[in-house]
């Protein structure tokens, strides 16, 4: 495992979670994961890595164990707080991209400075975002709807919104899940790319055992604790 | 906010078919009270305007509202008529103008209207081309006829017979135009004015042929004191000319001739309480005060509006539970955006607050599509749909 010598930027410690209608729960005795690591979390469908994302961005709260993210004990935030503390530290994205048809590419890129009043819309975000639209290949794209581009453009529009408010740490569910293999590599480049670029932290849930060796760190969700059905 | 209106746009924006049925709807049931009271003011207006011009009304003992409607505004012809008689009995007593109306016939589908010279100036109507009436089987049209009939002065109209059936019967009259009035927005827009005697001759009552004493054997069947008997061969003359002026005549007493109604115009307000005092009694006439009249009627209009407006705000219901169910129905399709807005980290509060401003931003469009209605209709509609109505009655 690498970069333990640098400041974690997430840590769980002895975690217990329980969805309240039951039937699942994941058991997290400790995971660290240093600043400016990229991560992939592996295990089989089912072994709670998704769940895992959702602890560590506050998206689910622990029963019990302490869900440190970015220096925040996040399972100490209110509802509020998580919220707040999501939008502004952390980027997602997902599997199925999640844009929304009735904005164009920059205004997806700009999407979540829509939904926060602590992120503000200013020039400079603009040009942040035009900034990064180009670095991604996405500069001639701009004015397009997502249903007028192709299954890489998609995905790099929704790498660009989730790197848009500069978080430390992005959450990645099975982004190259929907793409073909050469599209797929493309899009991990960019990505892995653009967190080095930022120094951000990348925790990437995978199924692609042939990926694994770009990760500098490997989270096998089933190791960590006891999942039980 | 402004995100969330902004976002709320692009999103309305984007369906902009399904936010424009829901605005155009939204905007009809906003504006349909707007229109409702508009064309019920109107029709309100319309009918206590002319009926407040008219101080008292002469007619027939009956309903009061029969007679009006006929002589004020040319409709139905059911009430009993008085005599030239009534009229002149009432000019006698120097109390009041009389101006005798006489309704019934149609000419090419425009009431006929028999009355007296002094009408025209007691509604103020100006010539907008040609003259008034100066000799039997002459006429003046009414700006709406004219242009319906593409008449003017010079051209000639027809009455139209009372049935097609009876050749016996009376024949059409033809009547040469001598003038057009200016649009007074009323009911005599729509009328073909006529002297009286004129009307009484469109009727039947008066005719004119060819001089008897000097026909032949031909046509005179018998001659006997006076009465000269003619066969069909006689010539009758449909249309009143200077020519043929002279042979027209009436049989009998025309103080006898009926007059649907007279326009009673007192010569000052004691004279018109007296007027009213010496037919409180009267048992075949009636003495009425049109404002009076429409008043009750227009309560009984607005009794009508106030039904209609529980059937507007039904309608109101039904489209808001329509609208609701769509904006639902949008929302539930719209689940997984909801879902993304909350893992990125969006309160409840903030997509609240878009889905709001999607709600407000239609509202809002409603309310302006069906203000700006409303202004027009406040500024034009009485005009409109004076003419509407006028039309359509």
């Amino acid at each position: 495992m690498l970069g333990y010598s640098r400041q974690p930027v997430i840590s769980l410690r002895g975690v217990c979670f329980e969805y309240a209608h039951g039937g699942f729960s994941l058991n997290v005795g400790e995971l660290t994961v240093a600043s400016g690591t990229r991560a992939a979390a592996i295990g089989p469908s089912g072994s709670g890595k998704t769940t895992l994302l959702n602890l560590i961005s506050g998206i689910e709260r622990p029963g019990s164990g302490e869900v440190s993210t970015a220096g925040v004990r996040v399972d100490r935030l209110s509802s509020a707080g998580r919220r707040s503390f999501r939008i502004t530290t952390i980027g997602f994205v997902f599997q199925e991209f999640l844009l929304l048809e009735y904005l164009d590419v920059l205004d997806n890129i700009l999407y979540p400075y829509r939904l926060h009043p602590e992120l503000r819309l200013d020039a400079s975000v603009r040009s942040r975002a035009r900034q990064l639209a180009s670095d991604l290949g996405l500069a001639e794209l701009l004015a397009r709807r997502p249903s007028e581009l192709s299954q890489g453009e998609r995905q790099r529009v929704a790498i660009a919104r989730a790197l848009v408010t500069a978080p430390s740490l992005i959450l990645a569910d099975e982004p190259t899940g929907n793409l073909d293999p050469a599209t797929k590599q493309q899009a991990l480049d960019l990505l892995f790319e653009q967190c080095e670029a930022r120094s951000t932290t990348l925790l990437m849930v995978t199924h692609d055992h042939g990926l694994l060796d770009q990760f500098a760190q490997i989270v096998d969700v089933e190791a960590l604790g006891p999942a039980e059905a | 906010m402004r995100d969330s209106i902004y976002l709320a746009w692009r999103y309305l924006r984007h369906h902009r078919t399904k936010t424009l049925l829901l605005v155009l709807s939204l905007s009809v049931f906003l504006g349909l009270p707007l229109i409702m009271r508009a064309m019920s003011r109107a029709t309100q207006q319309s009918l206590l305007s002319r009926a407040e011009a008219t101080p008292l009304l002469l007619g027939k003992k009956g309903s009061s509202l029969d007679l009006v409607v006929e002589a004020l505004y040319f409709q139905l012809k059911g009430a009993e008529p008085i005599t030239k008689a009534d009229v002149d009995g009432l000019q006698a007593m120097d109390l009041a103008l009389g101006i005798p109306i006489r309704t019934g016939l149609m000419a090419r589908g425009f009431p006929l209207v028999g009355t007296s010279l002094d009408y025209f100036p007691f509604r103020k109507l100006r010539m907008t081309e040609g003259r008034g009436l100066a000799m039997m089987g002459e006429c003046i049209l009414g700006a709406e006829a004219a242009e319906a009939l593409g008449l003017g002065p010079g051209d000639a109209l027809l009455t139209s017979p009372s049935t097609l059936f009876d050749l016996a019967g009376v024949y059409p009259l033809k009547l040469h135009v001598v003038g057009i009035l200016e649009p007074s927005f009323g009911p005599d827009d729509e009328a073909v004015f006529v002297d009286l005697r004129t009307a009484w001759v469109a009727e039947g009552m008066g005719h004119g042929h060819q001089d008897l004493s000097s026909a032949g054997p031909d046509v005179v069947l018998k001659r006997k004191e006076g009465t000269v008997t003619a066969n069909a061969k006689l010539i009758q003359y449909n249309e009143i000319t200077e020519a043929n002026i002279e042979s027209f005549h009436f049989h009998g007493d025309p103080s006898s001739y009926p007059v649907s109604a007279a326009i009673v115009v007192p010569h000052d307000e004691k004279s018109g309480v007296l007027l009213r005092g010496r037919f409180v009694d009267a048992e075949t006439r009636q003495l009425v005060r049109p404002a009076q009249v429409v008043d009750s009627l227009n309560k009984q209009i607005f009794r009508f509006e106030r039904i209609l407006e529980i059937v507007v705000w039904t309608v109101g219901l039904a489209t808001a539970v329509m609208f609701v169910l769509v904006m639902v129905l949008s929302w539930r399709l719209r689940a997984e955006e909801l879902r993304t807005m909350t893992r990125l980290g969006c309160s409840r509060w903030k997509a609240a607050q878009i889905m709001g401003s999607e709600i407000a931003l239609m509202v809002g469009a409603s309310v302006l599509i069906a203000g700006v209605f409303g202004i027009v209709m406040a500024q034009y509609g009485e005009t409109w749909l004076q003419t509407l109505i006028l039309r359509g009655s």
